[in-house]
């Protein structure tokens, strides 16, 4: 982005890019902060589910109760949490308030994206914490790291799913009601879909869903065994990516008119 | 020195053409008045001066910077406030003038704040969210906010809608003491009292137009004779409203 010193602009005073960025997230930090009713509520569904699967915990593992449950948490962060405060932050006006300022809207909405990241990654915390507390599940440094790296990655498919949703639709209340929905269908079927209760073609496209390939990242990175599978779907997580960030990004308008 | 300078904007939303080859210029230290009928291409014309919307033709230059060349440089020259002010309403007053200093590259700290809010007769609210404010109070904190840079050119779109006398009338004044310190504003207004009162210039618009442009008294002067003019006076003696209704119709927009 440009930068504007005195000598071109003399009446101006010189907005530095990272002044600009360090602004925005100190005030996207404050906001999320005031918010942390809803943050607490997106932490509590999957803190209470590893509460809840105590008996999951012995039959599949920790690292497998893990993944399902942050799995979940950045269902809800993504959906719940992104795409409802971007459409009802774009339908006060406040990105029109913010676009006319010399901020750019990739500094605008890579601020957003960090507070929402950070947020997942204080709910991947929690879980891990929890874990060690509750099950003594020690996932070891290399588990922890390769399992906060995973959720990150599937963290941004899921942001990209909510980008997409507030792409795709204009008004605040539908993206609430869409968000829910596609929130209940993907923790539904993925949850039920995984343990066979769809049938094996409903395994199948379980698996291979944005729920199921992020879970299996998160498994791998927590037990650090990567086979082709992985591969496979880490490159499907990515192609997901992908195509809801393209489809948020062209859909896309900064006014909700 | 030209502040603002919109040469041959052209916008279109589709087919339909929403401003058509507008051009004006606006001074140093000037307040200059843009008015018009709803749908008569005020907003898209301010859009397009705010770089919110790219215009099918046309030329748009801030302090000397094009606002679609150099979007940033000309937005540092220039300083908003929008008619519904949006700031986040889970920010307090004292955070959102510290996000908006930060993005226009100014140091504050808690003290100039206060300092600033004082000089508003807010230094009180800091820590109020903006909600919490009165409808004068807000538009004082958004016209802070508009000139927390100290921009060359300040654009005021309907700033005084829904405010008492007295608020009115102390907007009026700090929009002088801008204008005195050499700042130029463009004011968008459907009150003609206002844009008499304040205004050095103004442009009548209508259809995507601008149908005439000088100062208030000179416009009197120059349409006081046009039939349309005279048949909507109702005092006898001609007012600026009485031109403005006789050249943009009595028709009312939706």
């Amino acid at each position: 982005m440009e930068t504007i010193n005195q000598a071109i602009a003399p009446k101006a005073i010189a907005p530095k890019d990272s002044k600009i960025f360090y602004s925005l997230l100190q005030a996207d930090f404050a906001v999320q902060w005031r918010n942390r009713r809803a943050l607490l509520a997106s932490m509590l569904v999957p803190v209470v589910l590893l509460v809840a699967w105590r008996m999951l915990v012995k039959v599949y593992g920790g690292p497998f109760v893990f993944s399902t449950c942050i799995t979940i948490g950045l269902v809800s962060v993504g959906l719940m949490g992104f795409a409802n405060t971007t459409a009802r932050d774009r339908e006060k006006g406040i990105f029109q308030r913010l676009r006319i300022t010399p901020a750019s809207t990739r500094q605008i909405m890579v601020s957003r994206i960090l507070v929402q990241l950070a947020q997942m990654l204080a709910m991947v915390l929690a879980v891990f914490i929890l874990g060690f507390y509750l099950y003594h599940v020690n996932l070891g440094l290399l588990g922890y790291l390769l399992g906060a790296a995973a959720a990150l990655i599937g963290g941004a498919v899921y942001l990209g799913l909510g980008q997409a949703v507030v792409g795709l639709i204009s008004s605040a209340d539908t993206v609430n009601s869409v968000s829910r929905f596609v929130y209940i269908i993907l923790i539904v079927a993925g949850t039920v879909g995984e343990l066979g209760v769809l049938g094996s073609a409903g395994k199948k496209i379980v698996l291979w869903s944005p729920y199921g390939t992020v879970k299996m990242l998160l498994l791998s990175g927590m037990t650090h065994v990567w086979n082709s599978t992985d591969t496979w779907a880490l490159l499907a997580t990515i192609g997901y990516l992908l195509v809801f960030v393209w489809i948020g990004i062209k859909w896309f308008h900064w006014n909700a008119d | 020195m030209t502040i603002l300078e919109v040469q041959g904007l052209n916008i279109f939303y589709g087919a339909q053409q929403a401003v058509n080859d507008v051009s004006f210029e606006i001074n140093q230290g000037e307040i200059f008045g843009l008015l018009g009928p709803n749908g008569a291409g005020k907003t898209s014309t301010l859009s397009a001066i705010e770089g919110l919307l790219r215009p099918q033709s046309g030329k748009i230059s801030i302090a000397g910077h094009d606002i679609n060349e150099k979007p940033a440089y000309a937005r540092a020259n220039m300083g908003v406030q929008l008619q519904s002010t949006s700031f986040q309403s889970e920010l307090t007053i004292y955070e959102i003038i510290r996000l908006f200093a930060g993005l226009y590259g100014v140091d504050i700290d808690k003290r100039k704040v206060l300092a600033m809010t004082q000089d508003i007769g807010l230094d009180e609210s800091i820590n109020k969210r903006f909600k919490e404010l009165s409808g004068g109070q807000q538009q004082r904190v958004s016209l802070l906010i508009a000139t927390i840079h100290n921009p060359e050119l300040v654009l005021l779109d309907e700033p005084t809608t829904g405010l008492d006398p007295q608020s009115r009338r102390q907007l009026w004044d700090r929009m002088d003491v801008l204008r005195d310190s050499g700042k130029s504003i463009l004011l968008t207004t459907h009150s003609m009292e206002e844009a008499e009162a304040v205004c050095a210039r103004i442009a009548i618009m209508d259809h995507g137009k601008i149908l005439t442009l000088n100062t208030p008294e000179k416009l009197i002067e120059a349409h006081k004779d046009d039939p349309r003019v005279k048949e909507v006076s109702r005092s006898g003696r001609v007012t600026l409203e009485d031109v403005f209704i006789g050249l943009t119709g009595r028709k009312i927009r939706a």
